[in-house]
C-alpha cells in the first residue's frame, strides 16, 4: 500500500517533467490522460486495500497519513482529474488552432495542470498539518498562472484577486496551525504539527485557546473553500480561468480546503462541545446560500453562474457537517462527491458553449442542443443534477443532509435551507432553459464534440447517474467509514 | 534587549502604515526583516533550539536581501509613480493603528491567559503586526502594498509561532519559506502584468469584474 501512495504522486510530478521537456503537444496530452487514468485505477487499489486492512496507512515515519477519509478525497480527486485530463486534450488543441496560445504556452498548461494535481494530492496525504498548510498554498500559487492564463485585462484581475485574498486567507489560516501548535505545547510540553499527535490528546487542550484557534482555520480555510462572505475570489477565478481548470478549481481544489477544516473539527470537536464547530459551520453554510442565491438569480455570464453554484453547494456541504449525525455527515461527504462530479460537467458543458458563441454573456446563447448536441443534452442533464432534481445524485444526498436536520429538530434551518434551495432551483432552470432550448443562431455552426470530450462527459455522468440509484462500492463503504473517523468513533 | 527588538519590530510596522511612498514602505519592510532576523539570532544563541541559527541565515538572506531587491527593481523598471496612493490618510490610519494594537492586547491576553507579560507583549506585537500589514493591503492603492502588506502579516505570523513554541518544526519553517519566496515572485510577475495591461499598478483600477 505504501508503494501505492508513492505512485499516486509520482505520477503528476513524472508528467509535470515530461510536460516541461516534450516539445510536442498531443502526445503529451494523450500520456497525460493515460497516466490519471493510472492513477485512478492506482487509486481505486488504494480503496479496495484500505477497506480490507481497515487501518491507517502510513509512510516516512508517520508524515504520510491516510485514513479512509484520505483516500475518499484521493478517489474524488482521480475522477474528477482523469476526466478533466481528457477534456484539456481537446480544449488545448483547439486553443492552438484557434491560435488563442502558442504551443510553449500549452505545454506551461501540463506543467501546472500536473504540478496543481500533486499539490492537491499532498493536501490530502500530509500528517504535518504546517505541511498541509504548505500544500493548499502551494496549490493557489500554481493555479494563479492557470486563473491569469489568458493574460487579458479580466484574467489578470481575477488572478490578482484570487492569489491576494487566498494568501490573506491561508496567512490567517496558518496563524490557526501555529495556535494549535502553542495550545498542544501549553498541554502537554510536546512540541509537534502532526495531526495524529494533536488528536490524540485533543481533550487536554486549553478549549479557550482552541476556541480562537479553530477561528482562525475556519476563516482562513473557508476563504480557500469559496464560503461567504470570504467567497468574492470565487466567481472571478473561475469565470476566468481556463475551463478544465475551472472544473478542477471548482470540483476538488475547494474540497481540499473543507478537507483541512474538517480535521481541525476533529481535534476541536473531542476538546470542545461539537455544538461549538456545528453552529459555526451552519451559520457559514448558511450564509454562503443565502448569498449565492442573490447573485445567481441576477447572473449574466455563464461560468460565473456556476462559480455561484459552487458557493451554494459549498455551503450546502459545510451546513451538512454543521447538522451533524451519521446521516449528516455522510450526506456531507455524500454531496461532496456529487458536486464534484456534476459541477465539472457542467464547466466542461460551459467550455464548449463559450467556445462555440464566442460569448460568456448567456443573453448572447440559444438553441445550445441544436449547436452542440452532444454538450447541449449533457449540459441538460447536468442542470437537472445541479438543481437537485430526482433520480440525481444531487437530490439524494441534500435530501440526507434535509432530513438529518428535521429528525434532529433544526426546523428553522431547515426551512431556510429549504428556501434559499427552491430560489436556486426555480433561477438555475430558468437560465439554461433560455440558453439551451429554441433556435440556434445562424452564424454558429452545428459542431460535434470530439471523442475524448464526449469520453470525459459520459464518464462523468455515469457517477452521476448512476449513484443516484445505488452508491457505488468502494466509495460507499469510504464515506461510511470517514464518517466514523469524523465523528470520533 | 529583546524587548527592545520587539517595540522596535513594532515600531517598523507604524512606520509602514505612515509610509507615503513605495520606497519608504519597502526599506521599512527591510528593516522589520532586519529586526526579526537578529530576534531570532538572540533566541538560537540560547541554544534551545538548534534550528534557529539557519531560519536567522535564512531570514536575512530571503527576506532583508533578496525580497526587498526584488521589490525595489519591480518600482524601479516599472517606473510606478512614487505616491502609494492613500484611501485613508496616514494621520488617520495612525490612530487606526493604534486601536488595532489595543485590540492585538486584547486578543494576546485571552491568548496567553496566565503567561508571563513578556510573552503578552510578543503576542501583541505579533498579532499588531499581523493586522497592520492587512491594513495596508486594503487602504493602500498600489498593488505592490498589498505585496508587502502581506509579507508584513507573514513576519507578525513568524513572530508569534518563535515567541510561543520556539518556531515550527525546521522542515515546515523552511518549507513556509520556500512558499513565502515562490509567492512574492508570482506576485511580482503579475505586478508586471497589471502595469503593462492596465498602464498603471493601481488596483482602484481593477474593478473590471463585478456581480
Amino acid at each position: 500500500m505504501q508503494l501505492l501512495i508513492i505512485l499516486l504522486l509520482l505520477i503528476p510530478l513524472i508528467l509535470a517533467l515530461l510536460s516541461f521537456l516534450s516539445k510536442e503537444i498531443k502526445p503529451l496530452a494523450l500520456l497525460t490522460s493515460l497516466g490519471y487514468f493510472l492513477n485512478l485505477i492506482l487509486s481505486l487499489n488504494l480503496a479496495y486495500q484500505y477497506l480490507v486492512n481497515n487501518t491507517p496507512i502510513t509512510l516516512l515515519n508517520n508524515s504520510i497519513y491516510a485514513d479512509a477519509l484520505s483516500v475518499f478525497f484521493i478517489l474524488t480527486i482521480s475522477i474528477v482529474v482523469f476526466a478533466t485530463a481528457l477534456y484539456s486534450q481537446s480544449y488545448i488543441a483547439h486553443d492552438l488552432d484557434q491560435k488563442t496560445i502558442t504551443d510553449k504556452k500549452a505545454n506551461l498548461f501540463y506543467v501546472l495542470f500536473n504540478l496543481f494535481v500533486l499539490s492537491m494530492l499532498l493536501v490530502t496525504l500530509v500528517n504535518n498539518l504546517g505541511l498541509m498548510w504548505v500544500a493548499i498554498e502551494m496549490t493557489t500559487l500554481v493555479s494563479t498562472f492557470l486563473v491569469g492564463f489568458y493574460n487579458t485585462k479580466n484574467s489578470v484581475e481575477a488572478a490578482w484577486k484570487y492569489i491576494i485574498i487566498c494568501s490573506v486567507g491561508i496567512t490567517l489560516a496558518l496563524l490557526g496551525t501555529i495556535l494549535f501548535s502553542y495550545a498542544l505545547l501549553f498541554a502537554t510540553n510536546t512540541k509537534s504539527l502532526n495531526w495524529t499527535d494533536m488528536l490524540s490528546v485533543a481533550s487536554k487542550l486549553d478549549p479557550n485557546l482552541v476556541k480562537i484557534a479553530f477561528i482562525f482555520i475556519m476563516v482562513g480555510y473557508g476563504t480557500k473553500a469559496g464560503l461567504a462572505p470570504m467567497h468574492t475570489w470565487l466567481p472571478d477565478a473561475h469565470s476566468q480561468a481556463v475551463s478544465p481548470i475551472s472544473a478542477l478549481l471548482s470540483g476538488v481544489l475547494l474540497k481540499t480546503s473543507i478537507y483541512a477544516i474538517l480535521r481541525y473539527t476533529m481535534i476541536a470537536n473531542k476538546c470542545l462541545a461539537p455544538s461549538y464547530t456545528s453552529n459555526i459551520f451552519i451559520l457559514f453554510g448558511l450564509l454562503s446560500l443565502a448569498i449565492s442565491a442573490g447573485f445567481i438569480l441576477i447572473q449574466k455570464d455563464i461560468k460565473r453562474l456556476l462559480a455561484y453554484h459552487s458557493i451554494e453547494h459549498v455551503g450546502i456541504i459545510i451546513f451538512g457537517f454543521g447538522i451533524g449525525g451519521p446521516l449528516g455527515i455522510f450526506g456531507a461527504l455524500f454531496h461532496m462527491f456529487n458536486h464534484a462530479v456534476t459541477k465539472s460537467l457542467l464547466f466542461f458543458g460551459a467550455g464548449n458553449i463559450t467556445n462555440t458563441y464566442k460569448t460568456h454573456n448567456m443573453h448572447n446563447m440559444r438553441g445550445v442542443i441544436r449547436a452542440l448536441p452532444f454538450t447541449g443534452i449533457m449540459v441538460l442533464m447536468g442542470t437537472f443534477a445541479l438543481a437537485g432534481l430526482p433520480p440525481f445524485s444531487i437530490f439524494f444526498s441534500e435530501m440526507m443532509i434535509l432530513i438529518s436536520a428535521f429528525t434532529q429538530g433544526y426546523y428553522l434551518y431547515s426551512i431556510l435551507f429549504l428556501l434559499f434551495v427552491t430560489i436556486i432551483f426555480g433561477a438555475i432552470i430558468h437560465h439554461f432553459s433560455k440558453i439551451l432550448f429554441g433556435e440556434k443562431p445562424k452564424n454558429i455552426p452545428v459542431t460535434k464534440d470530439p471523442l475524448p470530450v464526449q469520453l470525459a462527459f459520459v464518464f462523468l455522468f455515469i457517477f452521476m447517474l448512476v449513484m443516484g440509484f445505488f452508491i457505488l462500492e468502494p466509495i460507499n463503504t469510504l464515506i461510511v467509514s470517514a464518517t466514523a473517523i469524523l465523528r470520533g468513533i | 534587549m529583546e524587548l527592545f527588538i520587539v517595540l522596535g519590530l513594532l515600531a517598523t510596522a507604524y512606520a509602514m502604515v505612515s509610509a507615503k511612498r513605495v520606497s519608504t514602505l519597502i526599506g521599512n519592510f527591510r528593516l522589520q526583516a532586519l529586526f526579526l532576523c537578529i530576534l531570532t539570532l538572540i533566541e538560537a544563541t540560547k541554544g534551545n533550539h538548534p534550528g534557529l541559527y539557519s531560519v536567522s541565515i535564512l531570514i536575512f538572506a530571503i527576506k532583508v536581501i533578496i525580497i526587498p531587491l526584488i521589490l525595489f527593481r519591480i518600482s524601479e523598471e516599472i517606473k510606478v509613480n512614487e505616491n502609494l496612493g492613500f484611501f485613508i490618510p496616514p494621520l488617520l490610519s495612525l490612530i487606526i493603528a493604534l486601536i488595532l494594537t489595543y485590540f492585538s492586547w486584547v486578543l494576546a491576553g485571552m491568548v496567553f491567559t496566565g503567561q508571563e507579560t513578556m510573552l503578552k507583549i510578543f503576542g501583541t506585537v505579533s498579532f499588531s503586526m499581523m493586522f497592520l500589514g492587512f491594513f495596508i493591503m486594503i487602504f493602500r492603492m498600489k498593488a505592490l502594498a498589498q505585496v508587502i502588506g502581506l509579507l508584513a502579516m507573514e513576519n507578525g505570523i513568524f513572530l508569534l509561532a518563535s515567541a510561543s513554541s520556539g518556531g515550527m518544526p525546521f522542515l515546515v519553517e523552511i518549507a513556509v519559506f520556500f512558499d513565502v519566496f515562490i509567492g512574492v515572485i508570482i506576485l511580482g510577475l503579475f505586478v508586471y502584468r497589471i502595469n503593462q495591461l492596465f498602464t498603471s499598478i493601481d488596483v482602484s483600477k481593477l474593478n473590471r469584474l463585478k456581480g
